[in-house]
């Protein structure tokens, strides 16, 4: 052991002086630039007039899925002055004057100007879309106004107005949060990023990358020249599966539900959503929430009364993305489920038969429900039931499930995507809920006595009652599978980016998001009942006379201490289908007089179908 | 172990190293602290480096209580991850680059670490047991081939990458090890005359190395070239130093960091803010840490028990000293433009933790210094 390092004694002593040599040498050359050349370095630093300031990049654009633009820039002309006006003598003149010819209190002039969250040589905006005149005015009579300076710049522009707002989403100023986030550690006070929806899902691919400009300044902060420039570089543009047409009639057909839905007495609906998807790939061709709001109230900072007034209650949330955000019991759209699970279960059977004495007492006597037609159905096939919306035959079905205690028909849900998220690309998903005994025993845990997980629960469920909960986006991604062969494909508003030359870089693909194994045998049954329902069942008054075969069920789902909301899922056309679509009206009373409509409407657009105005009634649920 | 084997815990710790290691986190700590103050993330940011320093912790102790002879078996699967993790930022769905050359490791969109930096422990571990098998003397050509290749492997998978920085560390850590490791005076003569032909080509032909990273490189030898670019940086790191004068601006205070003239002050040029904000003397105060610190891992090389250990910690060293030279070297000109983080000063978790592995692998080798 010792022999081994005396062998090396030499090769360490060589080891060691490396070490001091090459410190030594920084340590020279430290001595030499801090020591004797300090006081020329401390010059240089004291005269150091390079100053950066960065451009703003413009956002890449958002086209429909036909190229047209949804979401584009508009070139504006701002006023900006620079905070080097403080340095001189006649500043105060200078900003009263420009606070009178562009409108802007002297108050919030200087509060801009004084603010040290921003780059501190960068002109502050202090209004955007100045009249021309103003802008003429300011350049005729520039030596007048030193600093001030007329730019322009790019500020978002909707084309087809409101239509997608809610997919669309909004762009505002950076919050605190945000500039705390590492990801976005480039970000300054004043950026406009991506607040929701599409803006703020691809955000980075919108964003773009930021100029700058290196300026000489003298000893006073004022800007001499220009030393070096880099441009900026605009945000990728990016085209959405939304079809402009589309979505403007599902936006049109919800608000004809609304108005529907009052005509027949529900005069508190007020709110809703329409999804449709192309059921092979999970596209979203349009998706539509009420209320909804104007996009452009957002442009340069949205004003505090607006804020306060679409995040108020009684507003009902315009902001919300009701297809993705919000989370309702089906109803009787779920019947199409809990049938596939009795079905692919063998709890059930396409020849199954059911009696339905209006009053089901299948629990004990005790605990009878009634069906939604108090009179009974009588003697009724499975496919009756869905046909006619006949509680009953789901009852008897669920209290099966609940006999063989296995939670199948919450496992069936699972498997086609329900109780949680779909996936799509959109912020702020929720995902629903699926009860079991599990979850019933953790959302009671400070309740004992309602812990149990009781017959009552599956027998509910299996109506779409309960304490079920689906997103209209998970409807109508159920019904797709139901319509494409059995894939629940994961939806996508993203159909490509695009480069600068305009060509796709980025395509997305369709992905399976959950494939639970349907029997085709089992999917013919299902179709035979739904297109029963809207030719001869509870969907019948609404597609009356409607030249495609749609394979839908409607629904009217009972809220505590609210008025019926109604439902309508389906995917279309029966025999060859493309496109499923599920519609939720809150508060509008039946599905199929409300609801079914308002997907005929979009249905009839879809395949050029003549359409007018359907006033129908129905008293299922 | 045997009875002659250790006794106490205060003889199993090396505490001019532990000394050295904590002021020198200390010392970086402040720095960080100061450089990321005008940046808007800068809570977020220290609090990620105070993670980082706990989270070396771990393998600081874990390594340290380990037996490192125990290293030497496991040379094998070493050098397969070693391999892994260089190549990982390239596999898809793992990688993720930063500015052209920082490579990442990452998982659904979250960055885990730079694969670089735990490489470089690992390379130093499954050379230390190739070179050890030499016995101290590697003078045949057979042998020195056998080496070269054991090196070149890593060094061309990594500079592939392409981290110019991280493989250049890695041919510092192999020629430290290989003086140890007896490699026979003229073999370094041969090394330098390929290292020089190999950079000579490198810069003359056109594809291997991007314009930019051309530019980084001779900044230092030509100061005129790309001035708006790297030029410009380098101009600013050096007006940043130089004015910092004896006793330096004081902590918070330096104008030329204060005003983003210096590009990534908080992470590769940190050193251009303790220059210009604590002057001469606080980079007298640096140099000597790392100086004590260098000591500490030669004299525990020098007391290891065998050659295996005392190659470990012949490679650390080398690894620290190439560091820190080039990383200063490069804020005051004297050395080119690359990527290297000065240790325990810069900001990023994976070099601290990093390094603080392996200050507990030079505890494990002097722990185990007694005995046959």
């Amino acid at each position: 052991m010792t022999t081994f390092r005396q062998q090396l004694k030499g090769r360490f002593a060589t080891l060691g002086l490396i070490v001091l040599v090459m410190l030594g040498g920084l340590l020279l050359r430290l001595w030499s630039m801090e020591v004797l050349s300090g006081a020329s370095f401390a010059a240089q630093a004291e005269d150091n007039r390079i100053r950066e300031v960065s451009i703003d990049a413009p956002r890449g654009r958002v086209l429909d899925a036909k190229g047209r633009p949804l979401v584009t820039n508009r070139p504006v002309m701002v006023v900006t002055l620079a905070p080097s006006i403080l340095t001189r003598e006649d500043s105060a003149t200078v900003i009263t004057r420009l606070s009178a010819l562009i409108d802007v209190p002297v108050p919030d002039i200087l509060k801009r100007l004084s603010s040290d969250k921003q780059e501190r040589l960068k002109p502050r905006i202090l209004r955007a879309d100045v009249p021309m005149t103003t802008v003429s005015y300011l350049v005729e009579h520039a030596p007048e106004f030193p600093d001030v300076a007329v730019d322009a710049a790019a500020v978002r522009e909707y084309p087809f107005g409101g239509l997608a707002a809610h997919v669309l989403g909004y762009a505002g100023e950076i919050s605190e949060g945000q500039l705390q986030d590492e990801n976005l550690a480039d970000s300054r006070i004043g950026d406009i990023v991506g607040k929701a929806g599409i803006e703020a899902q691809y955000d980075k691919v919108l964003l773009g990358e930021k100029g700058y400009r290196r300026l000489e300044v003298d000893s006073k902060g004022r800007i001499r020249r220009v030393v070096a420039q880099g441009e900026p570089r605009a945000g990728k543009d990016i085209v959405l599966t939304i079809d402009a047409d589309v979505q403007s009639v599902a936006e049109k057909a919800l608000a004809d539900a609304l108005d529907e839905a009052h005509r027949q007495g529900y005069t508190k609906a007020r709110a809703g959503a329409v999804v449709v998807l192309d059921i092979k790939t999970g596209a979203v061709v349009a998706m539509a929430s009420a209320p909804s709001y104007d996009p452009t109230i957002f442009l340069g900072g949205i004003k505090d009364a607006d804020w306060k007034r679409l995040t108020d209650k009684a507003s009902e949330y315009p902001l919300n993305n009701r297809a993705v955000m919000a989370a309702y019991p089906p109803a009787s759209t779920f019947k199409a489920v809990t049938g596939m699970a009795g079905l692919q279960d063998k709890v059930t059977s396409a020849g199954a038969s059911y009696f339905c004495p209006g009053k089901w007492e299948g629990m004990g006597k005790q605990w009878a429900k009634w069906c939604w037609n108090h009179a009974g159905h009588g003697s009724i096939s499975f496919t009756n039931g869905i046909i006619q919306s006949c509680d009953t035959v789901f009852y008897e079905i669920g209290q099966k499930f609940y006999e063989r205690k296995k939670e199948e028909l919450q496992s069936f849900a699972r498997s086609i995507g329900l109780g949680s998220d779909t996936g799509i690309d959109l912020p702020g998903e929720v995902s629903g809920r699926v009860p079991d005994a599990a979850w019933k025993k953790l959302y009671n845990r400070n309740y004992p006595e309602y812990q149990q997980w009781l017959p009552g629960d599956t027998v509910n469920m299996a109506i779409g009652q309960g304490d079920l909960l689906l997103t209209p986006l998970q409807l109508a991604s159920v019904y797709a599978a139901f319509g494409n062969g059995g894939k629940v494909m994961k939806p996508h508003v993203l159909q490509s980016v695009l480069g600068p030359d305009g060509k796709p870089t980025v395509e997305v693909s369709p992905v399976v998001a959950h494939d639970p194994k349907l029997l085709a045998g089992n999917l013919a049954t299902l179709r035979r009942a739904l297109v029963g329902a809207t030719t001869s069942g509870t969907g019948r008054g609404a597609f009356s006379g409607f030249k495609i075969a749609v394979a839908g069920k409607t629904g009217t789902a009972q809220v505590k201490g609210k008025d019926d909301y109604a439902w309508f899922a389906c995917y279309a056309p029966a025999d060859a289908p493309r496109y499923a679509v599920s519609v939720v009206i809150e508060q509008g009373g039946h599905g199929g007089s409300v609801a079914g409509p308002a997907a005929r409407q979009v249905l009839a657009t879809l395949f050029s179908q003549p359409w007018h105005p359907v006033h129908t009634t129905d008293v299922s649920r | 172990m045997s009875t002659s084997g250790v006794k106490t815990v205060t003889d199993r710790l090396h505490f001019g190293l532990l000394l050295a290691a904590v002021a020198l986190a200390a010392f970086g700590t402040l720095m960080v602290w100061s450089a990321t103050a005008g940046m808007l993330a800068h809570d977020a940011m220290f609090k990620r480096h105070l993670i980082g320093l706990a989270l070396g912790l771990l393998p600081l102790v874990g390594l340290g209580m380990s037996d490192y002879q125990k290293w030497k078996n496991w040379a094998g699967p070493l050098m397969i991850a070693l391999a892994l993790l260089i190549v990982s930022p390239r596999i898809p769905g793992l990688g993720a680059s930063a500015k052209g050359a920082t490579s990442w490791l990452e998982v659904a969109g979250q960055r885990l670490f730079q694969p670089s930096e735990p490489a470089k422990l690992l390379f130093i571990v499954v050379m230390a047991a190739m070179i050890a098998e030499f016995s101290g003397r590697i003078d045949q050509s057979r042998d020195v081939l056998r080496v070269a290749g054991y090196i070149a492997l890593p060094v061309v998978l990594i500079l592939v990458q392409p981290d110019l920085g991280t493989g250049l560390v890695f041919v510092a850590i192999a020629m430290g090890m290989l003086l140890v490791g007896g490699l026979a005076p003229r073999y370094f003569a041969i090394a330098a005359v390929v290292g020089i032909v190999a950079i000579g080509l490198l810069l003359a032909l056109p594809g291997p190395l991007e314009a930019y990273q051309k530019d980084r490189l001779l900044v230092f030898v030509d100061p005129s070239r790309d001035p708006k670019g790297a030029g410009y940086n380098l101009a600013q790191s050096k007006i940043a130093i130089g004015s910092g004068g004896v006793t330096g601006k004081g902590l918070g205070a330096g104008s030329q960091s204060n005003l983003n003239f210096i590009p990534e002050r908080h992470t590769d040029f940190i050193f251009s803010v303790l220059g210009e904000q604590l002057g001469f003397v606080g980079a007298v105060i640096l140099i000597g840490l790392f100086l004590a610190l260098l000591a500490a891992a030669l004299s525990i090389s020098t007391s290891s028990r065998d050659l295996f250990g005392a190659l470990i910690a012949a490679g650390l060293l080398a690894m620290w000293l190439f560091q820190i030279v080039e990383n200063i070297g490069m804020t005051v000109g004297m050395m080119p433009i690359t990527g290297i983080p000065l240790p325990f000063m810069s900001y990023g978790s994976s070099a601290m933790v990093t390094n603080l592995a392996g200050v507990g692998m030079l505890l494990s080798v002097w722990s185990r210094r007694y005995g046959t």
